[in-house]
């Protein structure tokens, strides 16, 4: 059969392949270069980028646990206008999609970001972080509820044109009220999930392993919870799905595309393998092929019902 | 950013000796990687399939040519079975696939000046970096002078090794079976006091506290100071950020952040901001 297509839209952006990598796993995408070709990508999320550079958390910062690592990197980052001037004119070379990631401590802090990427070429659309455990300030304290969410969704999207997109935390009582929350304000498309919150405690020394106590908990171990998410949210709203937690491989991908969303986002993988979202869209191509599907776009929410509809034994 | 030359490859397990005292020689094929790479810059080492997620951060050892018993194209690494990831590389047999990332990070430079006395600081495990570095003095026509301290006998692996190439040895042991009782700043600070006008040069890699007693001993003196660092790091090649020290990285600028996978692993003792 031809080539499968692999092409998606999340409203206006139009992705050559439905994977992304996630904020916080892939740097400013240069950082990779000695690996692949950014041209292979459906897009790219930026590192969250605050509106001055940000020094980040004390280390220790990472751990690994089961199936998965705690974060607690607090944001370190360059600043919107180093990205601007030094990091975006290098990423506009490669014929890939570009999304930036945006963070603040405040209203104000998002909506001054949000209008400097309103005016820079080469961004795709505009991801909101809202949904960071890791940092005192912002981050999840703007998507714990659905009122916090509305507001700060509000303000961005009057602040710039470009596609809004909203990251949201799975550290929330009901997932389907924020992504309501976002859509109702005018997202272009909701991203889940951020990381859970997480800790790892040091027996011998009595201590967290991390300086911050708390991390984000993501890789495979979070999985099942992020598919579970992705499918409550399908049918909670309307606007696509930017779907992530744990994805590996081509299978893990499908999982979430299956439960309805449109692209996914690789990230603790790119660590262990830096051509994993790669990786992953090429074995999306031979997934298509292998079961005969002509189009990705067939397959978005694609489930069929559980084997025994009525149940339990 | 990691380096241009790094390489991303699967390349199977040619030898794992069991050094006894839970310390272990890994050897594989790294030809292309190997040739540009320096002492004390790193491997990111996995395991193909297992449930181990993240790669670990390995020193390089040996380069072709450190031990006469390496095999051509081949490098080793040295490592303590301390967690998870290490108890897995002390099961992997010859042929064990290893999913490898590298060469990574800045290494040891040696000093210019050639009159200058080179000095290894070694605790324990932290003397992975050494053998590689001293075979590339030793090509150069120079010698190297070693303080090597441990908690116990048990921790000193390679000891015999150092002895036979270094002008000297100092061992130093924290329950006193082996060598002088207590911490290798005993010795060194010994050294630094009959050093006259000679021109030092310390190159440091072990604990965090041995790191930090002995970059203070070096900023006091003026001696020039280089310390191969060790943080847990999920990727090795700068995205992650989890790797970080403090640092001045401007002198008598603000503390910053820096990375062990990219700024380091060597750093500069008048860089740190412990």
């Amino acid at each position: 059969m031809v080539t499968p297509d692999l092409s998606v839209a999340i409203g206006s952006v139009r992705l050559k392949n439905p994977v992304l990598t996630a904020s916080g796993t892939f740097g400013y995408g240069l950082e990779f270069l000695p690996f692949l070709d950014l041209a292979q990508l459906g897009g790219l999320v930026t590192k969250g980028l605050s509106p001055r550079p940000r020094k980040g958390n004390p280390p220790e910062r990472i751990v690994e646990t089961p199936a998965g690592m705690l974060n607690a990197i607090g944001l370190q980052n360059v600043g919107i206008d180093v990205f601007l001037a030094e990091k975006l004119p290098a990423l506009r070379g490669h014929d890939t999609v570009v999304v930036a990631n945006v963070f603040g401590e405040t209203e104000a802090e998002y909506v001054e970001v949000c209008e400097k990427l309103d005016e820079a070429a080469g961004v795709a659309a505009i991801e909101l972080n809202v949904s960071c455990p890791n940092t005192e300030a912002g981050g999840m304290v703007f998507g714990n509820d659905a009122a916090s969410l509305a507001r700060i969704t509000r303000a961005c999207r009057r602040a710039t044109r470009l596609p809004l997109w909203v990251k949201l935390s799975p550290n929330v009582t009901d997932i389907r009220e924020i992504a309501k929350a976002a859509e109702a304000e005018g997202a272009d498309a909701v991203s889940l999930v951020n990381t859970f919150v997480g800790m790892a405690i040091d027996v011998e020394k009595r201590r967290p392993v991390l300086a911050n106590v708390s991390g984000g908990l993501s890789g495979p171990a979070i999985r099942p919870l992020a598919v579970w998410m992705t499918w409550q949210v399908r049918r909670a709203v309307t606007i696509p799905i930017v779907g992530m937690g744990g994805i590996m491989t081509a299978r893990d991908a499908m999982e979430f595309i299956l439960a309805g969303a449109t692209a996914v986002q690789v990230g603790t993988a790119n660590f262990v393998n830096p051509r994993a979202a790669v990786d992953v869209a090429e074995g999306l191509t031979a997934w298509l092929k292998e079961h005969n599907v002509a189009s990705v776009r067939e397959l978005v929410g694609a489930l069929a019902s559980p084997p025994t509809a009525s149940g339990c034994p | 950013m990691a380096s241009p030359m790094v390489q991303d490859f699967t390349t199977p397990v040619l030898r794992n000796v069991d050094l006894g005292r839970g310390n272990w020689l890994l050897e594989f094929e790294a030809a292309s990687a190997a040739a540009e790479m320096r002492p004390a810059q790193f491997f990111m080492i996995g395991v193909p399939g297992s449930d181990v997620l993240l790669r670990r951060p390995f020193s390089v050892c040996g380069l072709p040519g450190t031990f006469s018993d390496g095999r051509a194209g081949a490098v080793q690494i040295l490592y303590r079975v301390y967690g998870r990831g290490t108890k897995l590389l002390a099961s992997l047999g010859p042929g064990a696939p290893l999913h490898i990332l590298g060469p990574l990070g800045h290494g040891f430079t040696s000093p210019q000046d050639k009159n200058t006395k080179i000095v290894f600081v070694a605790g324990g495990i932290g003397c992975a970096p050494f053998p590689a570095f001293l075979a590339e003095l030793e090509r150069e026509g120079r010698r190297a002078t070693m303080i090597y301290g441990a908690r116990s006998a048990d921790e000193l692996p390679l000891l015999d090794w150092f002895r036979e190439r270094c002008d000297a040895v100092v061992v130093t042991t924290n329950d006193g079976s082996l060598g002088a009782s207590g911490l290798v700043t005993g010795p060194l600070e010994q050294m630094l006091r009959g050093a006259g006008g000679e021109q030092l040069h310390l190159y440091v890699c072990g604990p965090t506290p041995m790191l930090k007693a002995v970059a203070k001993m070096a900023l006091a003196t003026g001696i020039a100071c280089d310390l191969a660092l060790e943080a847990p790091m999920a990727c090795g090649f700068g995205v992650c950020l989890g790797c970080v020290v403090p640092t001045h990285a401007q002198p008598d600028g603000p503390v910053t952040f820096e990375r062990v996978c990219v700024e380091g692993p060597v750093m500069r003792a008048e860089r740190m901001a412990w």
